[in-house]
């Protein structure tokens, strides 16, 4: 049981930080500002909660588990409603999404 | 396997901070210093639970709370030019 | 449990320094004063997580929620009353750079005669600190001897400190609020 925890945390930690990397690469190479969001997306969700989890398997059940939830629910809720945040102030703005004809 | 995550973090945190140098309008670094918020709080959980102290959880919720309400502060000014709740007054 | 630097404490601290003197160069080329200031929200995240790693949490959460979230929105608040860029430098600033190669040269050759982290012999630790290490336990119910000394053995250092930051705070929102009406009031009556 407890080589399975073991080998389950640690799975859920390698693969968070994949996506983390991956969501950071995103941010780099993607064309435009709308596009970037994904990236940002991808590593506060998938990437925060698969570490997230990794540790509190590790951590069993106790307080550490209990904060560790917490924030994950919060960052949850907050980042994507941060990220709309940003994309309907980005369009009041005037910022136009890249079209697939646009040389880039 | 928590030094594995620690260097993804970081590395990720320096390919936000790239795009917060590089980022041609304003709005890619805002996006990517509420990116490196976030992986702010993941590194503080990672090292506290490298190093043995997983005490430090809650500055990473703190964290979370300062990255969120930054971001949105930021906007806000952005959209409206001031932080103040007056109402405009309207144009006659 | 032991605090010295262990090898996996350098693989940490090591990158976050230089992610530090990264975001300073950035901040030092950029011309867009919002971009700096959104990169020093950045700094101020890093700088925070390497007092993390000092074991200072106390520091740390002081400079999370004063230099990420007070700092970049009184900044902001400065930039709406002056230009958002800029201005491009007039001359080579070769004057100041000497000054601050010889302040610093001056400063580091200080530290060389400063004890090693945590040596016991140093005069922080032989008096008064170990006497309020030893008297925690038995005179307060509190454990954080930091919390301690900041609160109750110090207190009236704190409470000068808490009216200075209050009255500062005051006197900043109160300009920025009643210049910025001002300027907004100035503006209605012009177009």
């Amino acid at each position: 049981m407890e080589t399975v925890i073991a080998v389950l945390s640690w799975f859920c930690l390698v693969t968070g930080s994949a996506f983390a990397i991956i969501g950071g690469i995103g941010l780099l190479r993607l064309p435009d500002f709308y596009t970037r969001m994904h990236g940002g997306g991808i590593t506060d969700t998938l990437g925060a909660g698969l570490i997230m989890v990794g540790l509190s398997l590790q951590a069993g059940l106790s307080l550490i588990t209990v904060k560790l939830l917490l924030i994950l629910v919060f960052s949850l809720v907050a980042s994507p409603t941060a990220g709309y945040a940003l994309a309907k102030s980005a369009r009041t703005h005037g910022l136009e999404p890249w079209k697939r004809e646009d040389d880039r | 396997m928590f030094a594995v995550t620690m260097a993804a973090v970081l590395v990720t945190m320096g390919l936000a901070l790239t795009r917060a140098a590089l980022g041609p309008t304003l709005f890619d670094r805002i996006l990517a210093l509420n990116m490196f918020g976030t992986k702010t709080v993941l590194l503080i959980a990672v090292v506290g639970f490298l190093t043995g102290r997983p005490d430090f959880l809650d500055l990473a919720l703190l964290y979370a709370l300062m990255n969120f309400i930054g971001t949105i502060t930021v906007l806000r000014f952005l959209r409206f030019g001031h932080f103040t709740d007056e109402p405009e007054p309207e144009e006659p | 449990m032991s605090r010295l630097p262990t090898l996996g404490d350098q693989w940490v601290v090591i990158p976050l320094l230089v992610l530090l003197v990264c975001t300073a160069i950035t901040i030092i080329r950029m011309r867009s004063l919002m971009a700096a200031v959104l990169l020093t929200g950045i700094y101020s995240f890093l700088s925070a997580s390497w007092m993390l790693l000092l074991d200072a949490p106390d520091v740390a959460f002081t400079e999370a929620a004063v230099g990420a979230g007070l700092s970049t929105v009184l900044m902001l608040a400065t930039l709406a009353l002056t230009s958002r860029d800029a201005k491009p430098p007039v001359r080579r600033p070769w004057g100041p750079l000497f000054v601050v190669v010889v302040t610093g040269a001056a400063l580091v050759y200080g530290t060389l005669d400063m004890p090693h982290y945590g040596d016991p012999d140093a005069p922080a630790q032989r008096y008064p600190s170990p006497s309020y290490v030893e008297r925690t336990a038995a005179e307060t119910e509190i454990r954080n001897v930091v919390t301690v000394v900041l609160a109750s053995y110090r207190g009236y250092d704190t409470l000068g400190e808490t009216t200075v930051i209050f009255t500062a705070g005051i006197g900043v929102l109160l300009l920025l609020r009643g210049r910025a009406r001002r300027m907004g009031t100035r503006e209605r009556e012009k177009s």
